[in-house]
């Protein structure tokens, strides 16, 4: 176990370093530059540009650039965000809590519910006849959130939801002004408020997946052996689903859960700038827009470090899951039941 | 200024939008409900209950990055660092640069020309005091331009101040600046340019190191707010100074509010989460005017924007360009678009259509102008007297194996810019010039402009009241590398006429020498004047305005007011 875990800490490392390296040199390709971004008006002569390009060491070659940006992440140092004026830890350090509340929210509902739908659709169609039709339309609904560009989806609940229908806040994390003032239930349903359509557009995508898996593996348990076994000895249908049937068909659940982690990184950038939540994305989308070579690498590291993270999670609780992995050495797949 | 009110459809606007957002958040309150219970927060005690009082959340379009004054160059940072600080003196409402007509006392009382001109003396306000009580001192003054011109800080500003040899401190009150030439906008440079800053707080911080002070973050100023919160991506927030010198702001409070970008912005604006929002884009008034809370509020900008030739071949060599050095080929291609039918098609009547590299409001003589006139069929005779003639028959015109087609570079963050390149796309295509656009992300779009690769751009200038920044749009002195010229337009008349415009002392001379440096210039027509935009900001019905100046919308925010009747929920809040 201990010799799984260097192995895969030190690819997640790898995979970190290569994607740091990668956006590190393809933002320096692109034309422009950060100071040219910020102090391009007319009377700003060449002079008071080129004093910033030297203070921030963008005078020097990208490679040196890049060198010392390493040297100096290896102690932890992620550098000066040029565009927020701030060492960019601590601008990560601002953006990430409200990230992972969006993830964390997001995830949750979308795989309860995804799991709740999955289950759902199983046991309808198992049911048979008007169960049948439906479970097609479900799965058609499913279909439908599945097939749908988040950041189109952004932007319909966006408008839907704060426009057309003004109930709830088009952005930002908390009322920036009652928020303060408010008492601990209401800051907590303020944040709540600010959450919804966020959250609901990053959980429709995962509770669609979700949703397919679980109904796929609920029917494929369905037809076993030990669920007839089950019936016979008296336990009710709920029970035979729930109890039995469920527990062993969230394994594959479990591995959608880290693939889930990569996916709403990349999809947090989209709804995160739709909704001018103060996270991640947010800081990513306008550190690209702005050139800010620190502030962009920084995301990229912590953002390769959630996806590794995620993965290994998922490992992990796919090895805890299923007690068949626990004692099988990586080493010798050959030993892995059905191999 | 004056409020155009928009006639609405039915609605309870404001009230409605209230109880529905009290009925969502009721439900997710009982949802979350926990045995803690509800216990009060702090106390809410009432706000101001006279003529002051009230809060105003501003929308904005992106975050500050400092509020550091030397360093604050973005919109959002000007507009915040200008309410925290002061200036020795403000600027009229006439945008006047010349002398000291117009200038209204501020941190200076009053001041004294010498005889010679050659130095001005501030005697500063008695009263004025600094938020954390201490005393403004002219040692403040003398720290302030120190700082500003030293080329450690680094301040885009310190150029604009070199005619400015020093200034001292005659005594604890009156603040000696002292010049190295007379010029028309001595007086402007040391009041309009400096934000006076405590020496006391940052005496002990290297200049080098002001950006990245805690202070830049946290200021301490004199202006009729005082710096409040700044929560990083969400918002910044500024409150009245009860015992300011100049009076309390009628405002309680001023949040701006971080959006992602200016449709965001509009959005919060429209749904109730903001009240005011400084550039409605057109698109967007039709939704305003349904909206009962809001109406919109026209004022004059510093803006204007134009079709750019690149006289220099669009490799980036010094070359001259194949179609564009020829002037007469630029005054005829000027006078093949009907410059009016697009500026009206995009903008309807929110633009005026441009007569030369000015805005009206900071040139009142623009009516004395010779503009190159709209007239296509002209144009097209031309053309043909120049040799652009369409021999093969494939609808464009060339001359010695050269076409008349060129690309057109816009910058995809304007859908103005892109609406209006399409417009020109087709009034040139019926005159026999073949234009291709290039659509390009901004920083790329600035990035060809600085290697000036390319044939022609859609630009766009956003002036402020030192007209000395001409030469580097216009003059040949920004026509070298890394000048902001990126047409390469050099005429040694034009750039003499306005040498002789900056430093004429006379304000009646002044202006006849502008009018020829601009008729110059558009007569050689180095750039199609396109448009000039009526700024509309789109404000909460409650709030009263002061005038929104055109270089600064946010001069007289400390005047705004909200009267008492018509105080909605956060105007309510009470401060801790």
């Amino acid at each position: 176990m201990l010799a799984f875990l260097v192995r895969r800490l030190l690819q997640g490392a790898l995979v970190v370093l290569i994607a740091t390296t990668a956006a590190f040199l393809l933002l320096h390709l692109a034309p422009g530059d950060p100071i040219a971004a910020t102090l391009d008006g007319p009377s700003v002569p060449e002079s008071v540009r080129a004093h910033w390009r030297a203070e921030y060491g963008l005078d020097r070659p990208v490679l040196v650039q890049y060198g010392r940006w390493v040297a100096a992440a290896a102690r932890g140092d992620l550098g000066w965000s040029l565009s927020m004026r701030r060492p960019v830890r601590d601008v990560l350090a601002d953006a990430l809590p409200n990230t992972l509340l969006l993830v964390g929210t997001a995830l949750l509902a979308g795989f309860a519910a995804g799991i709740g739908a999955g289950v759902l659709q199983a046991a309808l169609r198992v049911r048979g006849g008007a169960g049948r039709t439906a479970d097609r339309a479900i799965g058609a609904v499913t279909v439908f959130f599945f097939s749908l560009p988040e950041f189109w989806l952004a932007i319909t609940l966006l408008v839907l939801f704060t426009f057309v229908l003004p109930l709830l806040p088009s952005s930002g994390a908390v009322d920036p002004v009652a928020h303060d003032y408010m008492s601990p239930v209401e800051r907590l349903a303020d944040r709540a408020v600010h959450l919804v359509l966020p959250a609901l557009t990053l959980a429709l995508g995962a509770l669609a997946v979700v949703a397919r898996h679980q109904r796929a593996a609920l029917l494929e348990v369905a037809r076993e052996d030990f669920l007839r076994t089950a019936r016979a000895k008296g336990v009710g249908e709920r029970g035979v689903l729930l109890r039995h049937a469920l527990r062993n068909a969230l394994i594959p659940i479990i591995t959608l859960l880290g693939l889930a982690v990569p996916a709403l990184v990349g999809g947090v950038v989209f709804v995160e700038k739709v909704f001018g939540w103060p996270g991640m994305g947010l800081v990513a989308v306008n550190a690209v827009s702005s050139r800010d070579y620190p502030l962009v690498t920084g995301a990229v590291v912590v953002g390769s470090v959630a996806v590794t993270v995620g993965a290994l999670l998922s490992e992990a609780l796919h090895a805890l899951a299923d007690p068949r992995l626990r004692d099988v050495d990586d080493a010798t797949p050959a030993a892995r039941p059905g191999a | 200024m004056r409020a155009i009110s928009i006639p609405t459809g039915p609605g309870g606007g404001e009230r409605r939008l209230t109880a529905r957002r009290r009925v969502a958040l009721v439900v997710v309150a009982l949802l979350l409900t926990t045995a803690l219970g509800a216990c009060r927060g702090s106390d809410r005690r009432h706000a101001a209950t006279g003529e002051t009082g009230g809060t105003v959340v501003i929308a904005t379009g992106a975050e500050p990055s400092t509020l550091m004054p030397p360093l604050a160059t973005s919109t959002e940072e000007a507009a915040i660092v200008a309410q925290i600080f002061d200036h020795l003196a403000e600027i009229g409402d006439s945008l006047n640069t010349v002398g000291d007509v117009g200038f209204k006392p501020r941190l200076a009382r009053k001041w004294t020309w010498a005889r010679d001109s050659l130095s001005i003396a501030f005697e500063l306000d008695p009263q004025a005091k600094w938020h954390d009580g201490q005393p403004v001192r002219a040692a403040d003054v003398k720290f302030t331009f120190d700082a500003y011109v030293d080329p450690a800080t680094g301040s885009p500003t310190a150029p604009l101040l070199a005619n400015i040899d020093s200034v001292s401190a005659q005594d604890s009150l009156t603040a000696v600046f002292w010049y190295k030439r007379r010029t028309p906008q001595q007086f402007f440079d040391a009041a309009y340019q400096l934000l006076i800053l405590p020496a006391h707080l940052l005496r002990a911080t290297p200049h080098a190191r002001l950006a990245a002070s805690p202070f830049a973050r946290k200021p301490v100023g004199t202006g009729r707010f005082r710096f409040d919160d700044w929560t990083p991506g969400q918002r910044v927030s500024i409150v009245a100074d009860e015992d300011n010198y100049r009076g309390r702001a009628n405002l309680d409070r001023v949040v701006w509010t971080v959006s992602p970008d200016f449709g965001a912005a509009t959005i919060s604006l429209i749904n109730g989460q903001a009240d005011f929002f400084e550039a409605m884009s057109p698109a967007y008034l039709g939704q305003l005017a349904r909206n009962r809370s809001l109406r919109v509020v026209p004022y004059q900008g510093l803006d204007y924007a134009f079709l750019q030739f690149n006289l220099r071949a669009a490799d980036g060599s010094a070359r001259p360009h194949p179609v564009f050095s020829d002037r007469e080929t630029r005054r005829a291609l000027s006078m093949a678009l009907d410059r009016t039918r697009i500026v009206q098609n995009v903008y309807d009547s929110l633009a005026y259509v441009a007569n030369g590299p000015f805005v009206r409001a900071m040139f009142p003589d623009w009516r004395k102008l010779r503009p190159i006139q709209d007239n296509p069929t002209r144009a097209r005779q031309l053309l043909d007297s120049l040799g652009w003639k369409d021999t093969n028959g494939d609808g464009v015109r060339e001359r010695g194996g050269v076409k008349l087609a060129f690309s057109l570079i816009v910058p995809t963050s304007s859908s103005v810019r892109q609406r209006m390149a399409v417009l020109i796309q087709e009034q040139f295509r019926t005159s026999g010039v073949e234009v291709t656009i290039e659509p390009l992300e901004l920083n790329a779009f600035l990035d060809r402009q600085k290697r000036r690769t390319f044939d022609a751009a859609m630009g766009g200038w956003h002036m402020d009241p030192n007209l000395a920044s001409i030469q580097q749009m216009w003059g040949s002195y920004g026509a070298q590398p890394n000048g902001s010229n990126f047409g390469s337009y050099e005429s040694a008349t034009f750039d003499a006429q306005v040498d002789s415009a900056l430093t004429a002392l006379d304000p009646a001379r002044s202006r006849t020498l502008w009018l020829h440096a601009y008729q110059t210039i558009v007569d050689d027509a180095p750039a199609i004047w396109l448009f000039e935009p009526r700024l509309v900001a789109g404000v909460h019905r409650r709030i009263h305005l002061a005038p929104l100046r055109a270089d600064a919308w946010w001069a007289n925010l400390a005047d705004w007011s909200i009267p008492l009747r018509d105080r909605i929920g956060r105007d309510r809040i009470g401060l801790r």
